[in-house]
């Protein structure tokens, strides 16, 4: 009767103890595992940023790698040496450069990053804002061959979704194409082939205009602080250093392109052909729309819209298909009504 | 899953050598037959002809998450047969496509059976085609023929069979027939007296397809894979035009399409679901009245003192008789006398609505509200497999493909209000409730409280999902497709035989393994005494300042920590220990044993006796929806997401929201009643 509160006292002391020590316990607790998580993360971006010194071809700085890293100059200068003992760094003719292993490791880790991101882009859902943050995490995650599974399941794809070049396992990176927007010809077709994702506000401002791989656009005018560019039949406007992220390349002039109904275009009861799917319709999505049948030629109508509007059900080679709107929006129709033609 | 074998391990020599590296014992069967086909072509209704097992079928794309296996015997030769998850291609896209791909490339069955839909031909032979690029050794089940044939199409099987160059068998699975045609042509074909003799088809985006099919690797883009796509389709279209006549015009009416604006209308898309819904509470609760009683009746009335009487005859001592009958033997027949009628009565339900088609249709209308909390739209069938039991539900969340939705799915499902969560629900309603009422809408206001409590979760499950998609598992809702299946009569009688049989089972299963050992446990913790005081009592009193805080007692949140294995024991024990810890005499049959009270009024008298108010019941019920999943649950969804982590976050999640919202009832409450 008495001892209960002993027996109480006693179970709260030894669960406090041992949280405490599976917290700060030498080698094996939290607290020293964090600490060596957070050394092998630094050491990769810092090998990461002299991997992009020497692509650059601009000498790497202790200053740079601190301010790369938001970390203090002595700090900086512990991980560089603790580098250089591990054989990834070594100085010659008084400049700091990553050994044959060092650049190895520093490929790694960035192919670990595009991988995620494609990974990222194909096959979640997350938004393209969160791509750069949660592969800025995982790339220090991915084992070897974790990474070489993944680069297996995603068919060992060639870009990233901005369009950068993913190394392969030997560290080789296919070139990047593409000549900025700036420089580009105007009223020609050009696709674009990269955006970079870095600073995130002007990556913010890209997919705010609706700019992804892939999609074909035309400079209509180019003034000092700003260009025009039109997308389909619509004209935006983008900010010169905002275009300044853009890599594109000129296409062959087609014949003149019609502009084109989307599948969310249709009202209820209404057919449609499909001309195609939009670039802007990433690799799963798009296969998953072909295996249903979404292919150029099929006809498909808009049966019957859910209580909000939205997703419809479309019939699609005999099949009941709901689809969501911004999905229909990818697919490309040709209507088949007389009241869309007019 | 063991469907990646190599070439070596499937080798009969090498099988002998080491039998358990496959898992299956090659001589407990003769030939290994896969059954293929798109989604809701009625591939599990042929593998339940077949091998004469229930596996669940429903008329939903995407039912068979796992592979399912079982066996036939035909002509003295053992048949096993493996049912692949449905899918549109075996291109690889999603996980279900590579699994059905590995097992038809890598297990090396010696028949391939795919079950094609009839009314959709053109469609389904882009599958086909596929297989016969792998495999010849296939068998084309050309099912649901007589739906094809009410649309009046005619279809030529054998012209069918010439131009893909394997048999071609017309069944009506549903009824049996075509069947013993069917396991024929698979013996023929598996006896190599029948050797498929496929023309390939020479275009190179062909044997694009070809090479992508048969490579584990392959580096198609998306535009080889749109290509080969595009000329597997024309070839399908090709062949299917060849073989199906359309005999007369189409019906005029198109009865389908008649329900589908009526069941997705906006006027009433949302009110003939929330109908449907309490209907279908309202018949388990008024239908499982009568049984429960009659079978509480003679389980704990009838028996349970003629066993007791036996065992005093038998001469067992106090404690082994408290423990075997009072404890072991009351816990089994209490859960029975009450989980089985309403078992028995919602899963029919349940399964008729299934089976008619109605489950697709309702994901279509809650996609916009699943859209913006984040969630993918077939959430909405997972829900609905959760109000049945929440350790299916989980499960089922394989058919959403995105991770991220995945997880939203799993961690939510706890929120569907599971039917061992019922019996408390529709008990306490009707104690505590239908007693505010005249008696003649006792029946109506109780189920409207077990479907408010439903619906609660219902709108906790949209909450938690966006609060989940904006936090931890951030991003946007992704793609989303959802066949809508055509609706199909559902077979009534073998339904209810069926699900009768099967719940039966399952709860006097569920009893056993859960109810049995519970039982003897709370008899022990009632019967053991510290210090001349009860052990339940301790703890009791232990806990009665937080759940007096929350407005529950000590009584409650102590059932619910031994119910954790299963929440049907809940009331049970609580009734049990509310006697015991109120100190009231002359009701029950001692301490620890589990009764049942012949009325409701008895009950609440009890209840009343124990310090219990109309909150203590209706944050019961709160509590009921909103606290930990059962043990099996928590144990799926660890199994599910294989991550310790997620695990603990499903079971802190509700029980955190519900500590929150019963302390915020109970203080609310307290202050408008001061």
């Amino acid at each position: 009767m008495e001892f209960l509160p002993i027996v109480l006292a006693l179970l709260a002391t030894g669960c406090t103890v041992a949280i405490g020590a599976a917290l700060i316990w030498p080698g094996r607790g939290w607290l020293a595992r964090w600490r060596s998580r957070r050394q092998q993360v630094r050491a990769e971006d810092s090998l990461k940023y002299l991997y992009a010194a020497e692509l650059r071809n601009s000498p790497p700085t202790l200053s740079g790698l601190a301010a790369t890293l938001w970390i203090s100059l002595p700090s900086a200068a512990e991980i560089l040496s603790s580098l250089e003992r591990l054989g990834l760094v070594e100085w010659k003719a008084s400049a700091l450069q990553l050994t044959p292993a060092g650049r190895s490791r520093a490929v790694r880790v960035l192919r670990a990053h595009r991988l995620w991101e494609r990974y990222l882009a194909d096959e979640t859902g997350y938004r393209e804002l969160d791509w750069h943050k949660q592969a800025e995490k995982q790339e220090h995650r991915l084992t070897p061959s974790d990474l070489e599974a993944l680069a297996a399941r995603l068919k060992n794809p060639i870009y990233d979704p901005h369009g950068d070049p993913i190394p392969n396992p030997a560290g080789e990176t296919a070139p990047q194409a593409g000549i900025p927007l700036a420089t580009a010809p105007l009223d020609t077709p050009l696709q674009i082939v990269h955006i970079e994702d870095e600073p995130e506000p002007t990556y913010a401002e890209l997919l705010a205009a609706g700019l992804y791989p892939g999609m074909e656009l035309r400079v209509v005018e180019r003034l000092a602080t700003q260009m025009r560019i039109r997308v389909g039949r619509d004209e935006r406007t983008l900010r010169s250093p905002v275009a300044a992220n853009l890599l594109v390349q000129p296409q062959p002039e087609t014949a003149a392109q019609a502009p084109q109904a989307r599948l969310s275009d249709l009202r209820v009861g209404e057919r449609g052909a499909v001309v195609g799917i939009a670039p802007g319709c990433r690799q799963m999505e798009r296969r998953r729309l072909q295996d249903l049948g979404v292919l150029p030629g099929t006809v498909i109508q808009a049966e019957f819209a859910s209580p909000g509007g939205d997703p419809v059900a479309y019939r699609i080679r005999g099949a009941m298909i709901a689809l969501r709107k911004d999905q229909a929006a990818h697919i490309l129709v040709e209507s088949l009504e007389e009241s869309l033609c007019a | 899953m063991r469907l990646n074998r190599s070439a070596c391990s499937d080798c009969p020599v090498h099988q002998a050598a080491d039998p358990s590296t496959l898992g299956v014992d090659r001589e407990r069967w003769d030939y290994l037959v896969a059954l293929g086909g798109n989604p809701n072509t009625g591939k599990s209704t042929v593998f339940n002809a077949l091998t004469g097992l229930r596996q669940h079928t429903g008329n939903w794309p995407g039912k068979t998450v796992a592979r399912a296996e079982g066996g036939y015997k035909y002509t003295g030769l053992r048949y096993k047969l493996v049912d692949l998850p449905g899918t549109y291609s075996l291109l690889a896209t999603t996980r279900d496509e590579q699994i059905a791909r590995d097992f038809i490339l890598s297990g090396q069955p010696d028949v391939t059976v795919i079950v094609v839909d009839a009314t959709r031909l053109e469609r389904n032979l882009n599958l086909v085609l596929q297989v016969l690029q792998i495999t010849d050794r296939v068998v084309v089940c050309l099912n649901l023929t007589d739906e094809a044939r009410r649309h009046g199409l005619a279809i030529d099987e054998r012209q069918l069979a010439r131009d893909l160059g394997v048999p071609v068998v017309p069944t009506v699975a549903r009824q049996g027939r075509g069947l013993d045609r069917l396991m024929s042509a698979v013996a023929e074909v598996a006896g190599g007296k029948l050797v498929g003799r496929t023309r390939r088809i020479a275009s190179p985006e062909y044997q694009a397809t070809r090479e992508a099919a048969l490579s584990s690797v392959s580096k198609t883009d998306g535009n080889r894979h749109g290509q080969s796509v595009e000329a597997t389709y024309a070839e399908a279209a090709r062949i299917a035009a060849r073989a199906v006549r359309q005999s007369g015009a189409q019906p005029r009416f198109d009865l389908d399409r008649a329900i589908d604006r009526i069941v997705t209308s906006r006027i009433w898309g949302f009110p003939i679901m929330l109908l449907l819904l309490a209907g279908v509470f309202w018949i388990t609760i008024t239908g499982a009245n009568v049984p429960s009683q009659l079978l509480g009746r003679f389980l704990l009335d009838t028996v349970h003192p003629s066993l007791r009487d036996l065992a005093v005859g038998l001469g067992m001592p106090l404690w082994l008789r408290g423990v075997l009958i009072d404890g072991m033997y009351l816990a089994t027949a209490w859960v029975i006398s009450v989980m089985l009628p309403p078992m028995a009565i919602f899963f029919p339900l349940f399964t008729l609505l299934e089976d008619f088609g109605y489950l697709p249709r309702i994901a279509f209308n809650l996609d916009t509200l699943f859209k913006r909390a984040g969630a993918h739209g077939k959430q909405a069938l997972t829900m609905a497999m959760g109000f049945g039991c929440n350790a299916a539900g989980v499960i089922a969340a394989r058919i959403i493909d995105s991770p991220r939705e995945r997880l939203i799915a799993i961690l939510t499902n706890n929120f569907a209000l599971c039917n061992g969560r019922w019996p408390t629900q529709i008990l306490i309603a009707t104690i505590f409730l239908g007693t505010l009422v005249p008696a003649r809408l006792a029946g109506v206001v109780s189920a409207l409280a077990v479907v408010g409590v439903a619906i609660l979760g219902v709108g906790l499950t949209f909450a938690v999902s966006w609060l989940l998609s904006r936090t931890v598992l951030r991003g946007e809702a992704s793609a989303f497709s959802l066949e809508l299946p055509p609706y199909r009569p559902p077979q009534v009688l073998k339904t209810l035989y069926r699900s009768v049989i099967d719940r039966t089972v399952y709860v006097l299963w569920r009893a056993v393994v859960f109810a049995m050992p519970a039982g003897a446990v709370i008899w022990i913790v009632a019967n053991l005494q510290l210090g001349g005081i009860s052990l339940a009592e301790r703890l009791v009193d232990l806990l009665n300042p937080v759940g007096l805080l929350l407005g529950l007692n000590g009584v409650i949140l102590l059932a619910y920590m031994a119910a954790i294995p299963a929440n049907e024991i809940v009331v049970p024990t609580i009734l049990m220990l509310t006697v015991l810890a109120g100190g009231l005499s002359g009701v029950g049959a001692g301490a620890g044993v589990m009764f049942q009270l012949e009325s409701s009024a008895g009950t609440l008298a009890i209840l009343r006796a124990g310090g219990w108010t109309l909150l203590t019941g209706v944050n019961l019920m709160l509590f009921s929806l909103l606290h930990n999943p059962c043990s099996t649950t928590i144990a799926t969804i660890y199994k599910e997401t294989g991550s310790k982590r997620w695990a603990l976050i499903s079971v802190v999640l509700p029980l955190g929201i519900g500590l929150l919202l019963t302390g915020v009832v109970a203080q609310l409450w307290r202050l408008v009643a001061a």
